[in-house]
């Protein structure tokens, strides 16, 4: 009995052990080394490392610069969590209860963009948006209007590269949603119309609450993932320009640590970006998940 | 010279090794086997297969065929100097560097100070004793663009580019303005105003990439310094006026275009700009582009100054670490500068070849006379001086610069935005 408790435990380890090994040398090794350089000034290549303490860190919260990037972060955060949450997760609810004609095709269309390569459409949108000579902006002075010179801006700018991540993601995080939504029982829907309980509630009281795991799941993607898809546009189009206006912490964690070469700052930065996330992570599985600790995620 | 108390040691070691086997009488079984060792090199540049990737490809397998005992591999880096040189810190620090690589003008100091490599001036002596390779092919002036901060020759001048006017010829005939009024900036800017009032399409662009390139010929123009003595100067009089006409002419009469580079060449092309400044690289690209006719004139200067432009493209360092690859990158490295290889070389990427006798080659020449827009470059190669680059933290302070750019178009005061930013980068030197 004892003897097959511990061949069980070893077998447990065992079987554990390639993707611990995995998780160990490509997530917490390198999450251990970069707060170890975020307290150094360094260059990447320099024989010598001088340790600067917490200056690092200082200067995130007090470079205006900084400021501005982890303003610009909030912003992305919010319109992303609009555009690529929200509004798939209300379309696919449309798809699901309101359409019953060609789900498939919906699937299929709004699936397709995912496919493409991020820089390729950075590209394509780049043009078709060129304020000055791009197909809309030469359609809009037809009929009497300018099209904003939206590079110049960078409210306009995160706009326009949030719209640019969303045609990409949007196909993919709808496709999600909607197998989510079609996983719930359908006698628990036959049951709610037999008592002529009426859609909105069906919908608010039966669909949201069922599907909350995999909503749940769509948001921290979108949260997460969002902000390093929305880094290519940025690195394509804008640089992160103009002065700083449309860069992120993950852009700026990038310019610093491989345009500038200021590693110390760069990994302080890559540090604060982490530990944000593990806050929202907490708070996502306090407040979302707290209720029914017990359910499967 | 800077050469590695490792390369040291191995140089020893080889003189050793070879001293030893003459004594032994094997010395001339070593040799053959030697001669007949193929010895391998990588050499890393940044021409993807739209700017000169192909010409690339052929000089390296024209080399191979014609050097059965080196092989050369060519990488090519995305992302321009920027991208080769973040790919060469990851090299650096996982000791896998390559043998010869292209370096941007803008990273002079910087690889100067970081790197190991072997000048060209000690490759020379190493390699070719009493050979006037450098002196005899490069003027003193080329040959400054490749020295760092301390006066050390870093690497041999490859490509050169200089800024300049392009012209949508057919909308400045339309409005009445004629190219000799676009040799001053004062002029460009009355260009601009008749432009944007008769016809609504900005009268200017000025080039707006990851470097403040352009903007410092228009500085340099006006009779202002960027650097002097290893110090930030561009905030005087001259540096501030200079900068107020371009300001003026995004933010107060808005007939110049402030966007970032690609769009700003495409609005060019497709003929929303009259007047681009920008890169003689760009040459092939708007010729191959544009449906009117384009031509292109030098820079323009201030009224009463004479334009003086930076002038871009990279040169070729020597990063082999032992002897017998430094070798073979040196003699690689002086393939790449015989006439027709320098030819080959310009055509595919549109920079100016760097030698005085490939300037005046035959077929170079034929190619300038069909590609006129070349002219202008060239003839500011002369007056061009070395692209600014600060002895100390060079990177932090291009940033500096690019940032008082983008406050600037923006509309913040150019006096105290430039004061800032000149402090900036003198606390840092």
């Amino acid at each position: 009995m004892n003897s097959n408790k511990q061949q069980h435990r070893v077998l447990t380890l065992l079987y554990l052990a390639p993707t611990a090994l995995i998780l160990l040398v490509f997530i917490i090794i390198p999450i251990i080394y970069t707060l170890y350089l975020s307290f150094f000034d360094w260059n990447l290549i320099a024989p010598t490392k001088n340790f600067v303490g917490w200056r690092n860190y200082l200067t995130i919260f007090t470079d205006p610069v900084n400021q501005k990037v982890l303003l610009n972060t909030l912003g992305y955060i919010g319109l992303l969590l609009v555009l690529n949450f929200v509004i798939p997760y209300v379309i696919s609810i449309i798809v699901q209860f309101f359409i019953h004609k060609m789900q498939g095709v919906y699937k299929i269309i709004f699936f397709i963009p995912s496919l493409f390569s991020l820089v390729v459409g950075a590209m394509v949108f780049a043009w078709i948006m060129n304020p000055v000579s791009g197909p809309i902006a030469l359609f809009l002075r037809q009929i009497g209007f300018t099209l904003p010179n939206w590079t110049n801006s960078g409210g306009l700018a995160i706009v326009m590269l949030c719209l640019i991540t969303n045609w990409k993601v949007f196909g993919y995080n709808f496709v999600l949603l909607l197998t989510g939504l079609g996983s719930i029982p359908q006698n628990l829907i036959d049951a709610a119309q037999v008592d002529h309980i009426p859609k909105w509630r069906l919908i608010w009281d039966v669909v949201l609450p069922l599907n909350k795991s995999m909503a749940f799941y769509v948001l921290i993607l979108t949260i997460v993932q969002g902000l390093q898809y929305v880094f290519t546009p940025i690195n394509v189009i804008t640089q992160g320009g103009p002065y700083y206006g449309s860069s992120n912490v993950l852009y700026h964690t990038y310019l610093n640590a491989f345009v500038l070469y200021k590693t110390g700052n760069a990994s302080a930065l890559a540090i604060l970006t982490f530990v944000i996330f593990l806050i929202l992570l907490f708070l996502e599985i306090k407040f979302v998940e707290g209720r029914d600790a017990d359910a499967p995620i | 010279m800077k050469i590695t108390t490792h390369f040291r040691k191995t140089a020893f070691l080889v003189a050793f090794l070879a001293a030893l086997g003459g004594l032994l009488g094997v010395g001339g079984a070593s040799q053959v086997q030697a001669a007949s060792k193929v010895v391998n090199i990588s050499y890393w540049h940044v021409n993807a297969q739209t700017q000169g990737g192909a010409a690339v490809d052929d000089l390296v397998k024209n080399f191979n065929k014609t050097h059965p005992n080196i092989q050369v591999s060519a990488k090519y880096n995305p992302n321009m100097y920027q991208g080769l040189m973040q790919n060469l810190q990851s090299a650096q620090a996982s000791n896998k560097v390559p043998d010869i690589v292209q370096v941007g003008w803008a990273y002079t100091n910087y690889f100067g100070s970081n790197f190991k490599y072997l000048t060209p001036t000690a490759a020379q002596s190493k390699f070719d004793k009493n050979s006037h390779f450098i002196t005899k092919n490069f003027t003193k002036r080329t040959l400054s663009f490749a020295k760092d901060s301390n006066g050390k020759l870093v690497g041999l001048p490859y490509s050169l580019s200089t800024p300049i006017l392009y012209y949508n010829k057919t909308m400045l005939d339309k409005y009445g303005i004629k190219a000799s009024d676009l040799a001053t900036w004062e002029g460009v800017s009355g260009a601009a105003k008749k432009i944007k009032a008769a016809s609504g399409n900005y009268g200017l662009y000025i080039q707006e990439p990851g470097d403040t390139w352009a903007q410092q010929a228009v500085l340099l123009s006006n009779g202002a310094k960027i650097i002097q003595k290893g110090k930030a100067a561009f905030d005087s009089k001259k540096g501030q006026a200079a900068y107020q006409l371009y300001q003026d002419m995004v933010v107060k009469d808005k007939t110049a275009l402030h966007t970032p580079w690609a769009q700003g060449m495409d609005a060019f092309v497709n003929g929303k700009v009259a007047i681009a400044y920008t890169t003689v690289a760009q040459a092939s690209h708007v010729k191959s582009s544009v449906n009117f006719d384009v031509q292109a004139i030098t820079s323009p200067h201030f009224k009463g100054q004479k334009a003086v432009v930076p002038v871009g493209g990279s040169m070729l360092a020597i990063t082999a670490q032992k002897t017998a690859q430094q070798k073979a990158a040196w003699v690689f490295e002086k393939y790449m500068y015989d006439n027709s290889s320098l030819v080959t070389w310009s055509k595919g990427t549109g920079y100016l070849p760097p030698t005085s006798s490939a300037l005046k080659d035959p077929t170079f020449k034929s190619y300038v006379n069909d590609n006129p827009m070349l002219k202008p470059a060239i003839a500011q190669i002369d007056t061009a001086v070395p692209w600014t680059s600060f002895p100390k933290n060079g990177l932090d302070a291009e940033q500096t610069m690019i940032d008082a750019r983008d406050k600037i178009l923006a509309g913040s005061s150019v006096k105290s935005t430039l004061k800032a930013a000149q402090e900036k980068i003198n606390e840092q030197q």
